[in-house]
């Protein structure tokens, strides 16, 4: 009887305790907009770059929202607006950092670089929102899933991945986000061994020409309607045309921002990269 | 030609033929400069070596040569018909109309990045144009102070519509860096195949506009009295400086530095403002300088290749500051 009392008046008191009001989060980053989305916050606003084709979640297609034009990020006034207590920004929008914890925002600047440092990340992330269960298993989770989508390479053919479009290549090297995606996936980078603080060089194209990619995959920064025309721009560069990646018609255009920015899908990525652009299943 | 000015010229020519060897033979892949030489006289079997030499080496340094030549030749040009030590490509609004151009293409349609020499020169020679239609218009149309305040003008709006470019496609931006940094690329001959007439037709203007110049630093009343007539030679001049500095954009980006140092490096080595004399140094001596930077820029963190605008200037500037200080 003792026993049943007191569990009714502990359900009572849970009852009667206020909510624990679910953080307001700005997520300027696909990242993080991702990974809170899957601890279970709703972010109040996203961020996106103006001419960028940032791929968010499809359950946030009626998130608001902020451009990230402004020299600090977002613009502060249209930031303040949505009156959130929790910014997730990255490096990029650093200059941004100061201005938004003078408005009372708690920030953390997260934008992980390289696949190993996902996990880490999206626990520092339930970390701050409060979530740190469920955050550790979801990095479990995608941890587990990036070590199943490594299983069963057969070939490791030597690519090249250039981001952007110009002249001459900047390609991706292997502290990049595309470039460990790309060696996480079986492929042995061209670049292997070079190392640049922003992860991408501008490489010389007598190297490409003497290191011969089996695999070219660039990386442009065009509107998805535009791949094709990108496509051939590439494959007609006259300095690649003796490299086997354009004998044997391997030059792909990836397309979205996978191979851009770091997503929690990751192993979903190193998944495609292997079937669409390596086949070394 | 006095034995100082025969010896500037002389250095230079040295100068340019050890850079273009060095570009030759020197970059990020070894190559024996048997195979170079090989290469270079058809004797070469096909393969990658051959391919360096023939298809990137040789055009990356003809394209150093001709683009280095008509920047110092424009710049030449320019301070000459504008009487002003300070004028270079950027104060014709060519700098500021080529960079647009190039931004746009690569910023707001990367898909039409074939079209990239022709937008910087297209847009080059517009600003150019609008600086001439307001310069050589209205009262006291084609005097000096009116063209340098319209230059000044027409670079800031176009820096403006850059910079605007800029943050719209801030995401974007990465890969227009180096194009504004300036620097050559390993395109072969395409750049230089869509420009070669407009670079050709600026030389030769600048060879029939040396003996006018020279009258027109007399000033315009001794020049108008000798039967030449200054505006039109000053228009003629900043015309063919337009040209030259927009094709060079066109392959090179924006090296402004070498407009504006060169002809003064030129006339404080040989002595004499002489366009006879400047002129041709100053082709001479930019193709050198560009050609030499390049080569750095390429090998010096290779396989990265560096931009080749602030390594031309680490080595112009101290060789400028010493000529500087000696003169005075």
């Amino acid at each position: 009887m003792i026993r049943l009392v007191a569990a009714i008046l502990l359900a009572l008191l849970v009852y009667a305790a206020p909510a624990q009001a679910a953080p307001r989060v700005a997520a300027l980053t696909p990242f993080s907009a991702s990974t809170i989305t899957r601890l279970g916050v709703r972010p109040v606003v996203v961020g996106q770059t103006l001419g960028g084709t940032d791929q968010y979640l499809a359950s946030l297609r009626n998130v608001p929202v902020i451009p990230l034009s402004h020299p600090l990020g977002p613009n502060m006034e249209q930031l303040a607006t949505y009156n959130a207590s929790i910014v997730l920004s990255s490096k990029t929008w650093q200059r941004g950092t100061p201005a938004m914890r003078r408005l009372g925002m708690k920030v953390y600047e997260s934008d992980p670089s390289s696949i190993a440092a996902v996990g880490h990340e999206t626990r520092a992330i339930g970390k701050i929102l409060g979530r740190t269960r469920a955050a550790n298993a979801l990095a479990t989770k995608i941890e587990n899933d990036v070590r199943a989508a490594q299983q069963g390479i057969k070939r490791r053919p030597r690519v090249l991945v250039i981001l952007g479009v110009g002249r001459t290549p900047y390609a991706m090297l292997a502290n990049s986000w595309g470039g460990d995606v790309v060696a996480k996936a079986g492929g042995q980078l061209l670049t292997q061994g070079l190392r640049a603080p922003s992860g991408i060089a501008r490489i010389s194209d007598e190297i490409v020409v003497q290191r011969n990619p089996d695999i070219i995959i660039a990386v442009p920064h065009g509107n998805p309607g535009a791949i094709n025309r990108l496509a051939q721009y590439y494959r007609s560069n006259p300095n690649w045309r003796n490299t086997r990646a354009v004998k044997n018609n391997r030059v792909y255009v990836a397309t979205g921002n996978q191979l851009l920015q770091p997503y929690p899908g990751v192993a979903a990525t190193i998944r495609s990269v292997r079937a669409k652009f390596l086949k070394n299943y | 030609m006095t034995v100082r000015r025969s010896s500037v010229v002389l250095t230079a020519t040295v100068a340019l033929v050890a850079a273009a060897a060095a570009s030759m033979a020197l970059g990020a892949v070894h190559v024996p400069l048997a195979n170079i030489w090989e290469a270079l006289t058809g004797q070469a079997e096909e393969g990658p070596l051959r391919q360096i030499i023939v298809e990137l080496r040789l055009p990356r340094t003809i394209s150093a040569l001709v683009v280095g030549a008509a920047l110092g030749v424009a710049g030449a040009l320019l301070q000459g018909s504008l009487a002003n030590p300070l004028a270079s490509p950027d104060v014709i609004g060519v700098t500021g109309g080529a960079g647009f151009g190039a931004m746009l293409t690569l910023l707001a349609f990367p898909s039409a990045i074939a079209l990239l020499p022709v937008g910087a020169l297209v847009f080059g020679i517009t600003a150019a144009a609008i600086v001439f239609a307001i310069g050589w218009s209205g009262a006291h149309a084609g005097s000096i102070g009116r063209v340098i305040l319209a230059g000044i003008a027409i670079t800031a709006l176009f820096g403006a519509a850059t910079t605007s470019l800029m943050v719209a496609f801030s995401d974007r931006v990465q890969s227009a860096v180096f194009w504004l940094a300036g620097g050559l690329s390993s395109d072969g001959w395409s750049s230089l195949s869509v420009v070669w007439p407009y670079f050709l037709v600026g030389f030769l203007m600048a060879v029939f506009l040396a003996r006018p110049l020279d009258r027109l630093a007399l000033g315009d009343d001794v020049a108008a009295s000798l039967g030449g007539r200054p505006r039109l030679v000053r228009l003629a001049a900043a015309a063919a400086a337009a040209l030259l500095a927009s094709s060079a954009a066109a392959i090179a980006g924006l090296l402004g530095f070498l407009g504006l140092v060169i002809p003064h490096l030129v006339r404080l080595a040989g002595g004499t403002a002489s366009h006879r004399f400047v002129l041709p140094a100053s082709a001479l001596c930019g193709a050198a300088l560009l050609v030499a930077a390049d080569t750095l820029a390429r090998v010096v963190l290779a396989p990265i290749e560096l931009p080749v605008g602030p390594l031309m200037v680490v080595i112009g500037v101290p060789l400028f500051l010493w000529l500087l200080r000696e003169a005075v």
